[in-house]
């Protein structure tokens, strides 16, 4: 049953999820959700523009993702971040539909654009998805332990002479190109599904960096492949069965991880082991 | 000027488009200020995308009369889970709401994707269909109005208190969690009543805009609700006339929804050159 097609796709859905996951981890401790979410959005009016002009749709939505980006950290000076990323996520999505209304079989294409057409890669797009795969492991095996530290003190890593600002641009970056891979194939909201929610589940289970990456890791991977199984078994839209999937893990893990790590700690040693709540930085502009 | 500004507004579906957004211009331009001081601006966001499995629900058991029902119990259901998740503390609140957006978006793709009108439906939910708005919506849209902005009204003290001063607000006996779910509920009321006619995408920029423009202009909150209704009005009016003239002279189908962001965008914009022009001008005063 399984033709080329499919093949693709499967392998498409574990290189991004790959990705996503091991992402993710940065995105939610760095509180980013939101400013994905602009990104998926932020890249449209550029992947509109790249397919009427005839070049590469991940060049056009690499173009308008930056320039979303530093709008965002421009108007970070003027408002909270908050705001100032969804006037970035509203002006980039009306540019795109008003630039697609323009053209011919609007429904069909946005429709494409938002819940993605995973089943129409091709080898280059899979080519993509494992060169920025690549660069995100290479990035976070890196430099992992500098991402950790200037996500969770930031008055300390300056002290102790780090760039910052630097670093935090290059997480910024570094979400932004996962998204622009993504979003052809996944679409917009499933791309954000596969950043957020498997990231999100590994939270709730360890506060440890390196675990909690490599369980996000197994849940996108694992939901991204499986929701597309369960969408070619039930003959539904294949990025709303992702989206479902990694959220049921989720909403399992939200009911199941705080009474089974609290049991486990029982069954420590006095003082070996405490469950933490929202072990988070606080609000982290991407502006700084 | 005749032939742009109003020979478009002759034909009643347009005058009735335009009224439409003039009401939602009001309701937008206050809510919007309270969305700015609480930075609800991903919650907004998340709302227009987890009303979407209602209205697919409500379509699907009960016609068009189902849609409206269908979105505010998928909005009620929203500002509780969103609720319990974020007091829980066991995520951080943008991580609880990208999930909660991803997982119910997904929900509705999933359902609709079974329809073979799949991709019209998710259109028009997401665009809305503006030029084929009838009295009837007419007169839902007031009455929200009326209750939103009533209630707003006569609250409007304790939540700028509960806003600026949370301290104070819970010593002086208001319910916090009482004020939070009673301006969540009016942020998903507005996304509901205009999620039809001007479909989700504008309804973002509604919410967060109008009072960001004000905010840049004025500190002032009556200034800020004041220029926000006015920017929203101006933009929804311009909008229509522009996307008129452009399929009508030109040919060339300009989205109508988009095109009224995209005029309120342009006036954010203005505003942001003008804030910083004077700021810069009184810079130069200051330091001579």
């Amino acid at each position: 049953m399984l033709d080329v097609a499919f093949h693709r796709a499967l392998i498409e859905a574990a290189l991004v999820g790959t990705a996503a996951g091991l992402l993710g981890v940065q995105v939610v401790l760095r509180r980013l959700a939101f400013f994905t979410m602009a990104m998926t959005h932020a890249t449209f009016p550029g992947v509109v523009v790249a397919a009427v002009a005839g070049v590469s749709l991940y060049i056009g939505g690499a173009a308008t993702a930056l320039i979303a980006a530093l709008a965002v950290a421009g108007l970070s000076r003027r408002h909270d971040t908050g705001t100032a990323t969804a006037v970035a996520l509203a002006a980039g999505f009306a540019a795109g539909v008003a630039l697609l209304s323009a053209q011919q079989g609007f429904a069909k294409d946005l429709t494409a654009y938002l819940v993605g057409s995973v089943l129409t890669v091709t080898r280059q797009d899979l080519a993509v998805a494992a060169g920025v795969t690549a660069v995100v492991a290479a990035v976070l095996a890196a430099g992992g332990r500098v991402l950790t530290f200037t996500a969770f003190d930031r008055d300390g890593a300056r002290a102790a002479g780090l760039p910052v600002a630097a670093v935090d641009a290059a997480v910024l970056l570094l979400v932004a190109a996962v998204v622009v891979t993504a979003v052809p194939a996944a679409g917009t909201i499933l791309t954000v599904a596969l950043v957020v929610s498997p990231a999100g589940t590994a939270r709730l289970w360890t506060d440890r960096i390196g675990p909690m990456t490599a369980v996000a890791v197994a849940v996108a991977v694992g939901g991204a492949t499986g929701g597309l199984l369960l969408s070619r078994a039930w003959d539904v839209a294949a990025g709303g069965a992702v989206s479902l999937t990694v959220a049921a893990c989720f909403g399992v893990s939200l009911l199941a991880a705080p009474p089974l790590r609290s049991w486990a700690c029982r069954l420590q040693p006095q003082g070996a082991c405490s469950v933490s709540r929202t072990a988070t930085p606080s609000a982290n502009p991407p502006s700084s | 000027m005749h032939a742009v500004l109003i020979e478009p507004f002759t034909v009643p579906f347009m005058r009735r488009a335009l009224a439409e957004l003039l009401l939602l211009a009001l309701l937008g331009g206050v809510v919007s200020v309270f969305v700015l001081v609480r930075r609800l601006g991903f919650v907004a966001d998340t709302t227009t995308h987890t009303v979407f499995p209602g209205v697919v629900i409500g379509h699907l058991s009960a016609g068009a009369a189902g849609v409206l029902p269908g979105a505010l119990v998928a909005a009620a259901v929203t500002a509780v889970l969103l609720t319990l998740l974020t007091r829980s503390g066991l995520v951080t609140d943008d991580t609880a709401l990208a999930v909660l957006l991803a997982g119910m978006f997904g929900l509705g793709v999933v359902l609709v994707s079974r329809r073979p009108s799949f991709t019209s439906d998710l259109t028009a939910f997401l665009f809305g269909r503006l030029l084929a708005v009838t009295t009837a919506q007419l007169w839902q849209t007031a009455a929200v109005a009326a209750v939103v902005l009533g209630v707003l009204g006569l609250l409007r003290k304790e939540l700028w208190l509960r806003a600026f001063d949370p301290v104070t607000s819970a010593a002086m006996g208001y319910r916090a969690w009482l004020l939070d779910l009673l301006l969540n509920v009016s942020v998903a009321l507005v996304v509901v009543a205009a999620a039809q006619s001007v479909g989700t995408i504008l309804v973002i920029a509604l919410l967060v805009v109008p009072a960001a423009a004000g905010r840049l202009l004025s500190s002032r909150p009556l200034v800020i609700t004041l220029t926000g209704v006015a920017a929203a009005a101006l933009a929804g009016y311009g909008g229509l006339a522009v996307s008129y003239r452009a399929s009508v002279t030109y040919g060339i189908p300009l989205a109508s929804g988009a095109t009224v962001v995209l005029v309120l965008i342009g006036l954010y914009v203005l505003a942001l050159l003008w804030s910083s022009l004077s700021s810069r001008l009184e810079g130069v005063r200051g330091g001579a």
